[in-house]
C-alpha cells in the first residue's frame, strides 16, 4: 500500500500549513504535547505501581484505576491532537524517521498490553481487587506498561534530535511579544 | 552571564555532555518522565484539597502517598536539569523562559512545601478546606503548568518572547 499520497494530503492540509507558518504554533503545541504525554505517563504510573504492589496496597485496584484513568484518557486525547498537529507539519519527514517509528511501535504495544490486561486479567479483578500481591499476569502488565511508556517518551524526545528538518523562524516574519 | 556560560561551556564536563550524542536526549527524556511524576503527584494533592479525588482519605494520607514521589521526582529533575545547564549553558542562560521558569519552580516548591506543613494536620476524611487553601491549590496547578510550558519554550525563546528574548 502506497501511503505517500495520504502523507502528502496531511502535509498539505490547512492545520499543517498553520503549524509551519505560525511563529507561536510550534512552541505552544509542543508544550501541550509534552505536558499531556507526561500526564499520561504519571497517571498510568500510579496504577502500574499499585499493580506491582509498591504503593497504595490497601486501596482497591478498581478505585485507583477509576481515579487515575480518567486523567489518563483526557491527557491522552490532548496528546494525540497536539501530536497529530506536529506530525502534519512535517509528515513526510516523520514517516521515515526511525525514532518516530519506534515510538509508534511502543505506543501500539502499550495499547495491546492494555487491551490484553483489560480483556483477560481485569475480568477477574473482583477476586483480587484488595489483594497484594495481585496475580502475576497483572504484575507483568504493570511492569510492561511502565517500560513501554518510558520507551514512548524516550523515542519521542529522540525524534527532536534526528528529525532532519528545521523549525526555525519563518523568513520575513515580524516577531514581537504578542501574549 | 554570557561570560559564565562561556566558561561553563569550556569545561571538560560540559564538553563531554555536548559531544556524547545520547547524553542530552537521555537527560531530557528523564526530565520529561519526571514531569509526569511530579505534576501528577502535585495534581493529586491539589485535587484532594479541591475535593476532586480521594475524599475518602484524610489529606495527610494523600500527602504521605504522593509527596515523597513528588520530592524524589523534583530531585531527579534538578539533577538532570543542572546537567543540561552544564551541557548547554548558553542555550539556557540566554533564554528568558529559563529564568522565569527557575523563579516559578522556586515558588512552586516553596508553595507546595508550605501546603504540606500547614494542611497535613487536617486529618479528617472528607474534611473540607477554606477558600484560601483551595485558591492555593489552583495556583499551584497553574504554577506547574507554566513551568512545564516555559521548559519547552526555552527552545523557542525568540518565537515566544520576541524582542524581550535574551537571544536577540
Amino acid at each position: 500500500m502506497d501511503i505517500a499520497p495520504f502523507v502528502q494530503a496531511i502535509q498539505a492540509s490547512p492545520p499543517a500549513e498553520w503549524m509551519r507558518t505560525s511563529v507561536k504554533a510550534m512552541p505552544i503545541v509542543e508544550s501541550v504535547h509534552v505536558l499531556a504525554a507526561a500526564t499520561v505517563f504519571g497517571s498510568v504510573f500510579v496504577v502500574d505501581l499499585r499493580l506491582l504492589g509498591l504503593i497504595d496496597t490497601a486501596r482497591p485496584v478498581t478505585r485507583i484505576a477509576r481515579e487515575m484513568l480518567r486523567l489518563t484518557w483526557v491527557a491522552f486525547g490532548v496528546a494525540v491532537i497536539a501530536g497529530a498537529l506536529m506530525f502534519s507539519a512535517n509528515a513526510h519527514t516523520y514517516v521515515v524517521n526511525t525514532a518516530f517509528r519506534l515510538k509508534m511501535a511502543a505506543l501500539l504495544l502499550a495499547g495491546v498490553n492494555m487491551v490484553v490486561f483489560h480483556a483477560l486479567t481485569y475480568r477477574t479483578v473482583d477476586s483480587w481487587d484488595r489483594s497484594n500481591p495481585v496475580p502475576l499476569p497483572a504484575r507483568i502488565a504493570g511492569l510492561t506498561s511502565i517500560l513501554l511508556w518510558v520507551c514512548v517518551i524516550c523515542c519521542a524526545r529522540w525524534i527532536g534530535f534526528t528529525k532532519g528538518y528545521d523549525f526555525s523562524i519563518p523568513q520575513n516574519t515580524h516577531i514581537d511579544f504578542q501574549f | 552571564m554570557r561570560a559564565l556560560a562561556a566558561w561553563l561551556q569550556a569545561t571538560h564536563a560540559s564538553h563531554t555532555i555536548q559531544t556524547v550524542s545520547w547524553v542530552i536526549p537521555l537527560l531530557q527524556s528523564i526530565h520529561i518522565l519526571m514531569i509526569g511524576v511530579v505534576f501528577v503527584s502535585s495534581l493529586m494533592i491539589c485535587l484532594r484539597v479541591l475535593g476532586g479525588v480521594r475524599t475518602d482519605e484524610p489529606f495527610a494520607a494523600v500527602w504521605r502517598r504522593f509527596a515523597p514521589w513528588m520530592w524524589a521526582g523534583l530531585v531527579l529533575m534538578a539533577v538532570t536539569g543542572l546537567t543540561l545547564v552544564v551541557g548547554e549553558p548558553l542555550r539556557e542562560f540566554t533564554a528568558l523562559s529559563f529564568w522565569i521558569k527557575m523563579a516559578l519552580v522556586a515558588g512552586g516548591v516553596a508553595g507546595t512545601a508550605a501546603y504540606g506543613r500547614s494542611l497535613a494536620r487536617l486529618a479528617l476524611p472528607g474534611a473540607g478546606f477554606s477558600v484560601p487553601a483551595r485558591a492555593g491549590a489552583v495556583l499551584i496547578i497553574f504554577l506547574w503548568l507554566a513551568v512545564i510550558f516555559l521548559g519547552r519554550a526555552i527552545a523557542y525563546d525568540r518565537e515566544v518572547w520576541g524582542s524581550l528574548s535574551l537571544h536577540a
